[in-house]
């Protein structure tokens, strides 16, 4: 799409008939301007811009250190002894550990995905490219994964792996690979037999050539917003593994962690208990919009 | 008519409606006690149940009898083993490794056969016999961890059996009282489909089996001919659900789901006194402690070992578990027999540093086994991160292993042998028995993965006592011989010493006569529910 698809503004045509078109946006102008004029998609970003900046500078932005315990603080409400969320189960501020417990859900958001666009995008070029025997080979393989439930996926993989963040990354990144696979194929797929792949192929270009100058840039739009609507995806599934005990194990600050102990409070401290819930719930929201929002400015169909 | 008799039809008329009310208002009294369990499922009900001693609490001790029962009459001392199936037993004078059981007679199975000694017989094969047509795997894997010294059993008359020990121990009844006797009649009628039993089980316990609805609820009824008539169950019906969430059975329990749960959640203990419940506690022999690696790593050193013990500050911990737990300095609570005089290992996080460094370990490293919850974990997370916490400020550094319930279950099961990386498991631990107790954890014979000394304890000294322990049938000189080797485990910081669980449960206002024994076991027959 990219080397095709010109596009102009919403409601420029007017503005055209009346005007000589001498000035036509490229595709990545459009997009922006798109986005600019798009102003949910603006603000949750800004959110997901503030929550990055909150995770990256939390050694700087805690009130508290996030593992320094205390019997006699614990569950306290907000604003005591200047612990502005109050403290968990243990007496740690409450503030503190969701600053940091960002930085965990982000990791656990941003790299399955990642590590999954990287072998699961490669992979399904490679097989929508080379078709036949290879795209049997892949696809099929996939489509083991295929059916399982994600969440059973990830349950069985974390389970039989152990808990961590490392594990945890792998066991999301294994559930994510085949959707990204599938996605990567059919586009590529798409393309593949399209006439300037022809003409490429007919000029002499070799598959190297024409996979990165010709393929990519039409391949990478859908797997990016696919990516970007998974992100939210994980850090939901991340906090799930972490809740049951499969994903983040203690004493760091994860919110689905957090969320799985202090829930045997639910009845001293309901506010407390919810606040890592509301973060979770904030942080994949925001995600989900700014990607749906992304998704329309580049008018990609998935 | 004659006033008198105008009198004395009236009085008659008034009695007749008070006996009618009366035991109207008793079977009312009676009423349903629906029981919340911790256990994520219902517990087997073919004989010995598993989901661990709360299967034998709920379903085991209701259906089903041993040779030898619990005395759970009585929550201020604690229990010790009485006569069930068998009226009697005693060592055979010409044989010390042959017991003589005499069966209690006139007891019937809940299918109305009469109990004989060759039901007893036939369970024992039932559970050790491969070649026996009604060998049942289930259960021989379920009864194994009782059946170590079991190596035979024999027929003397109708109502006396004799049964074999490899070696001699003195302390042999007590694994006699978690063997459960089921119903060869009823099994045999049923040509021995252990599934279709599953579904009519027979016993000889105080409740009899009504419906079961898997996962989700099974249902007694009391056994109106239960042959220990101080135990005939005061409810009408008694039902237990599977209900592993603390906050679940909180609401529940508010709710009126239900009207007696296991372990709520300490935190949420407030709000259920509020809400007009009663919580009971009692102490029991239930430890929490960290089982040590003996075969390589930090613990292997004893200075290192007293360094962990007295980097615990217990009352911070009995504080974090809102009060239900008292602090552990030793392997057994002081309220046992054998305790003695152990070494009180007080938190002087100074003193701890200090044995650190003469040890040569300084920061020292462990890794440390933990699950995320489990049958007498307790709070398990917060209760290790606590810990850990402990021992860091201490000079430790240590590294918690967390792992799922069943996860650490094959840790502990396996012993070092599987994990000589793991220098530490927090595996709470029931102390019904002396051997369970004390002998086990520190006799060589005992080594996992076969036994429960999963750390591979060995010393001289310990296996000295617990043979003299085994060949003293004297109870007064045996029960000197175990205080000597609990103040010894003690001395030998045999494991982390944590605290000793008060095990809270939260009843209805409307439950009445619960007596909370000092056992892992617990009688519910005496319980009335007020409608």
């Amino acid at each position: 799409m990219s080397d095709q698809a010109i596009l102009s503004a919403p409601g420029a045509a007017a503005e055209y008939d009346s005007a000589p078109a001498t000035k036509v946006r490229g595709y990545w102008q459009s997009v922006a301007y798109r986005l600019s004029h798009d102003w949910i998609t603006l603000i949750f970003g800004a959110v997901v811009l503030v929550i990055i900046l909150i995770a990256v500078f939390a050694p700087l932005l805690a009130p508290f250190d996030p593992y320094a315990q205390s019997i006699v603080g614990r569950l306290k409400p907000m604003g005591w002894r200047g612990h502005p969320l109050g403290t968990d189960e243990l007496g740690r501020d409450m503030l503190s550990r969701l600053i940091y417990g960002g930085r965990i859900s982000l990791i656990m958001g941003l790299a399955p995905v990642a590590i999954a666009v990287m072998i699961g995008g490669t992979l399904g070029v490679i097989g929508g490219f080379a078709g036949k025997v290879a795209n049997t080979a892949i696809m099929r393989t996939m489509d083991v994964f295929y059916a399982f439930p994600s969440i059973l996926l990830a349950v069985a993989i974390s389970g039989a792996m152990g808990g961590g963040i490392f594990n945890g990354i792998i066991s999301l990144s294994l559930v994510f690979i085949p959707a990204m696979c599938r996605v990567a194929e059919t586009a590529t797929s798409q393309v593949k037999n399209l006439d300037y792949i022809e003409a490429a192929r007919a000029s002499g270009a070799g598959t190297f050539a024409i996979i990165r100058h010709h393929v990519l840039g039409n391949v990478l739009g859908p797997v990016f917003i696919y990516a970007s609507s998974l992100v939210s995806v994980s850090i939901l599934l991340a906090s799930g593994l972490s809740f049951l005990g499969l994903g983040v194990q203690p004493p760091e600050p994860d919110w689905g962690l957090m969320l799985s102990t202090l829930r045997q409070s639910i009845y001293v401290d309901p506010l407390g208990c919810a606040m890592p819930g509301i973060a979770i719930f904030i942080t994949s929201i925001c995600f989900n919009l700014v990607s749906d929002g992304v998704r329309a400015a580049m008018d990609v169909r998935i | 008519m004659s006033r008198l008799t105008v009198f004395t039809t009236r009085c008659a008329l008034l009695g007749a409606m008070a006996l009618s009310i009366v035991p109207f208002q008793s079977s009312r009294a009676a009423g349903v006690l629906t029981v919340a369990m911790t256990a994520g499922d219902l517990p087997v009900d073919t004989g010995n149940p598993d989901q661990g001693f709360e299967g034998f609490r709920f379903v085991g001790w209701n259906l089903y009898d041993a040779l030898i029962n619990w005395d759970l009459s009585s929550k201020d001392k604690p229990s010790d083993i009485k006569p069930g199936l068998a009226s009697e037993w005693h060592i055979d004078p010409a044989n010390s490794k042959r017991w003589i059981f005499t069966l209690r007679q006139g007891v019937k199975w809940h299918d109305g056969c009469d109990f004989t000694a060759d039901d007893v017989m036939w369970n024992f094969a039932r559970i050790s016999d491969q070649k026996a047509p009604q060998f049942l795997t289930q259960q021989f894997a379920l009864s194994r961890a009782y059946l170590t010294n079991y190596d035979g059993i024999e027929k003397i008359d109708d109502h006396t059996v004799a049964i074999k020990t490899k070696f001699v121990e003195s302390l042999f009844p007590y694994d006699m009282a978690y063997v459960l006797m089921v119903s060869r009649c009823r099994a045999e009628a049923l040509k021995l489909d252990w599934d279709a039993y599953a579904k009519a089980p027979s016993g000889t316990g105080p409740y009899r089996f009504a419906s079961m609805t898997p996962h989700e609820r099974m249902e007694f009824t009391p056994n109106k001919e239960y042959w220990d008539k101080a135990r005939v169950p005061k409810q009408d019906r008694l039902i237990i659900l599977p209900m592993p969430e603390a906050a679940t059975r909180t609401a529940a329990l508010l709710s009126g789901q239900v009207n007696f749960i296991e372990a709520p959640a300490p935190d949420a203990v407030p709000v259920l006194k509020k809400g007009g419940m009663q919580i009971v506690t009692n102490t029991y022999p239930h430890n929490w402690p960290y089982i040590l690696n003996f075969t390589r790593g930090p613990f292997t050193n004893l200075k290192v070992r007293q360094a962990a013990n007295y980097a615990i500050n217990r009352d911070d911990v009995v504080d974090l578990v809102g009060g239900f737990a008292i602090p552990e300095y030793a392997e057994v609570p002081p309220t046992l027999p054998y305790y003695g005089h152990p070494v009180v290992y007080k938190f002087d996080k100074d003193k701890a540093r200090a044995l650190l460094k003469e040890a040569g370990c300084l920061p020292c490293k462990v890794t440390l086994a933990i699950s995320t919850s489990g049958s007498g974990q307790m709070q398990s997370l917060p209760m290790n991160e606590l810990v850990k916490q402990q021992l860091e400020d201490a000079g430790f550094v240590v590294n918690l292993d967390v792992m799922d319930w069943n996860a650490l279950l094959d840790v502990s099961r396996s012993g070092v042998p599987k994990y000589p990386n793991v220098d530490g498991m927090n595996a709470s631990r029931g102390l019904l028995d002396p051997v369970s107790a004390i002998i086990k954890p520190v006799a060589s014979a005992y080594w996992s993965p076969a036994g429960s000394n999963w750390g591979h304890f060995k010393t001289p000294e310990a296996d000295a006592l617990v043979t003299q322990i085994f060949e003293e049938f004297d109870a007064t000189k045996r029960m000197a011989l175990l205080t000597k080797l609990h103040e010894y485990e003690s001395e030998q910081a045999l494991m982390i010493f944590v605290v000793h669980d008060l095990n809270p449960r939260a009843l209805s206002p409307k439950v009445k006569g619960f007596i909370q024994s000092q056992n892992w076991f617990q009688d519910l027959t005496p319980i009335s529910v007020d409608p």
